[in-house]
């Protein structure tokens, strides 16, 4: 999908009105179970299922869409949750899981009882249940990739991980190494686990600076750009080239430097919005056309030229966004068969 | 009394250790900018560990597990309030105190009106201060006043303003804890609640201003990290729960509670950054830099507590 199709995110979403038609699924209810809402990225990804959600309720696509989040970012908690949903008697649960295994029990029983289970973000390994996942690993690759294009030289860089142990933390790192590996000319001179948090990147940087020799690029895993740029910039040190993760912060810092000496750079993490994506995944399943298990989510990446139009649509302190229309749900359905 | 068997050197000992170590990798370049990344960090740990220290302080059951949530809270609101206007710096101030000292009442009062043991009280009121910071912001990224960011990521004559304002804290909570008959009536009491009762100590007086006290720290915390980091995030206290906890264990003060001392804190503060930076400089994995960390801070709380013994 073009990156232009992305970011006229308004637009597309005028275009979910003509599915008003669909009379199939205008009884069928359909609920969102959400493991964790603590972090600007979860909170937009519920405003956008509400937005989305509520325009398709009026529209009478379908009867509901009520959201959920567990208090506790605690698996069994989420299961006990899904439990709810089943004697609530959803049709379909959308589900953003604490764990990819651990709710499989009652992720079963929900099949069992005949509702429709569509996961997303965090996605779970139950066979009856639909995935709609990130290709965390490209999204490291491409980092690499974007950098050996822009850095003739190669060079030295920085790698910012997430939180340990956590599955996305490892894909995105394996898809950096492998990156690396492809393009010999750029080693990875140091490692340090930013959290996913500004304030926690800072400090893990602001620490490990003084060991590192010239560092010509930054790869990052999203929300740690900005925090990585201030602990840089606070040492002295000529500023390398970051990728960022669409945070409006790291947006503004590097619509600040381009201003002031030309710095480019790139930006990609995955819309908050996907959760809109497995609404309308949900749907055409309740509605009883051919999905495939395994779909994929498109990244969403800012570049230079689609700097400008990114910070104008993302609100103050947020992330950049889409909301997924019914069309877009079908292409990516079409893409995966 | 010897400088060793105090019981705060250890804490001293390996942060100097892993400075001396990180060094050692760059041929002693770089040696002011890893101190003064230090002293920075540290002093965020160091306040909030100074409030957890007074609340560890009065003993057994006794810890303030709302700490991350206050911070949240009170960074929040308060550069919601601000909004970026540096006239508002003074009042913005005022509110993220408040909203810690609001926060210090709610936890007491659970504690004492309701009877809630202090670890499920802390545990239970910071659900609802975390709520009330996601409801207030939407996790929504605010920037800081310039002149108060400038401020917070500024040094004077070479030492970090946060630092600087870590070190006044850490002095008044010295001459509180140590020259001051409030310090005695907390020590008191976290040796033995009920001969402090008996001996006339203001208990209840004591407990109420000490969790008071280490929510306001902590509101003052979230204040500084939020304008030190450019906005206040929804997870941004998530760190400083069991950082909070450990600087006051390897600082060398007892986790039974009774026995405390400050310096300790800010041994335990800059070591917990410098051992990071340490095995993060070596390029050891997460895996390997938790078991590390973890195998550190064992050893010196068994070497602290050995020699505070004595002390």
């Amino acid at each position: 999908m073009s990156k232009a199709k992305f970011l006229s995110a308004v637009a597309l979403v005028a275009a979910t009105l003509p599915a008003a038609g669909f009379a199939d699924t205008s009884d069928k209810r359909i609920a969102l179970s959400n493991n964790y809402a603590g972090n600007s990225w979860r909170q937009a990804m519920l405003e956008s299922w509400a937005k989305i959600g509520d325009q398709a309720v009026s529209d009478g696509v379908i009867a509901a869409a009520d959201a959920f989040t567990t208090s506790e970012n605690q698996a069994t908690e989420q299961a006990a949750q899904i439990q709810n949903m089943i004697l609530q008697g959803y049709d379909a649960i959308v589900i953003n899981a604490a764990s990819p295994t651990a709710l499989n029990g009652a992720i079963a029983e929900a099949c069992g009882a005949g509702i429709t289970v569509v996961s997303f973000d965090g996605i779970v390994t139950e066979p009856c249940a639909w995935r709609i996942a990130v290709d965390f690993k490209e999204m490291g690759r491409q980092q690499v990739e974007y950098l050996a294009e822009r850095i003739e030289d190669g060079g030295n860089l920085l790698e910012i991980r997430g939180l340990a142990g956590v599955f996305v933390d490892d894909e995105i790192h394996a898809g950096i190494a492998q990156g690396v590996e492809e393009n010999d000319k750029f080693t990875i001179a140091g490692e340090v686990n930013g959290d996913w948090a500004q304030d926690v990147a800072q400090k893990a940087v602001a620490g490990i600076l003084p060991s590192l020799p010239e560092i010509v690029g930054v790869v990052t895993q999203g929300g740690d750009g900005y925090g990585a740029a201030q602990a840089i910039k606070a040492a002295g040190r000529d500023t390398p080239i970051i990728v960022l993760g669409n945070r409006k912060d790291e947006m503004q810092w590097w619509a600040e430097q381009r201003d002031a000496n030309g710095y480019e750079t790139m930006s990609l993490s995955i819309a908050p919005g996907v959760s809109t994506l497995a609404l309308w995944v949900a749907q055409q399943i309740l509605d009883g056309a051919e999905v495939p298990k395994d779909l994929t989510v498109p990244f969403l990446t800012v570049t230079q030229d689609t700097l400008d139009e990114a910070l104008e649509s993302t609100p103050d302190g947020s992330v950049a966004n889409v909301e997924y229309s019914l069309d877009d749900a079908k292409a990516v359905i079409a893409e995966a068969q | 009394m010897t400088i060793w068997k105090a019981p705060w050197f250890w804490s001293w000992a390996a942060g100097a250790l892993a400075f001396a170590a990180t060094l050692l990798l760059t041929d002693g370049r770089n040696g002011g900018d890893l101190l003064s990344a230090a002293l920075t960090f540290a002093s965020f740990s160091a306040i909030v560990g100074i409030g957890q220290m007074f609340v560890i302080t009065l003993g057994p059951g006794n810890v303030d597990l709302s700490i991350p949530a206050s911070m949240t809270l009170a960074g929040t609101l308060s550069l919601k309030f601000m909004g970026g206007d540096a006239a508002l710096i003074v009042p913005g101030l005022m509110v993220a105190l408040g909203v810690g000292f609001g926060a210090g009442v709610f936890n007491y009062l659970l504690i004492r009106l309701l009877r809630i043991p202090p670890i499920i009280a802390t545990l239970s009121a910071s659900f609802i201060f975390q709520s009330i910071a996601i409801w207030s912001n939407r996790g929504l990224r605010i920037k800081p006043p310039q002149s108060l960011s400038d401020f917070t990521t500024g040094a004077t004559l070479g030492v970090p303003n946060l630092a600087l304002v870590a070190l006044v804290l850490a002095v008044i909570a010295w001459v509180i804890l140590d020259r001051s008959i409030f310090g005695r009536w907390l020590s008191a009491f976290g040796q033995n609640e009920r001969a402090a009762r008996l001996s006339g100590v203001p208990i209840e007086g004591v407990r109420a201003l000490t969790y008071i006290g280490c929510a306001t720290l902590a509101g003052l915390t979230g204040f500084l990290l939020a304008s030190f980091s450019g906005g206040a995030a929804l997870n941004m206290g998530t760190e400083y729960l069991l950082v909070s906890i450990a600087v006051v264990v390897i600082g060398g003060s007892s986790i039974a509670g009774g026995n405390s001392n400050v310096p300790g804190i800010w041994g335990g503060a800059l070591f917990m950054f410098l051992i990071v930076s340490m095995l993060n400089s070596y390029g050891l994995g997460a895996g390997v830099r938790l078991i590390v960390t973890g195998g550190i801070i064992i050893g010196i709380v068994a070497a602290a507590s050995k020699k505070g013994a004595r002390a």
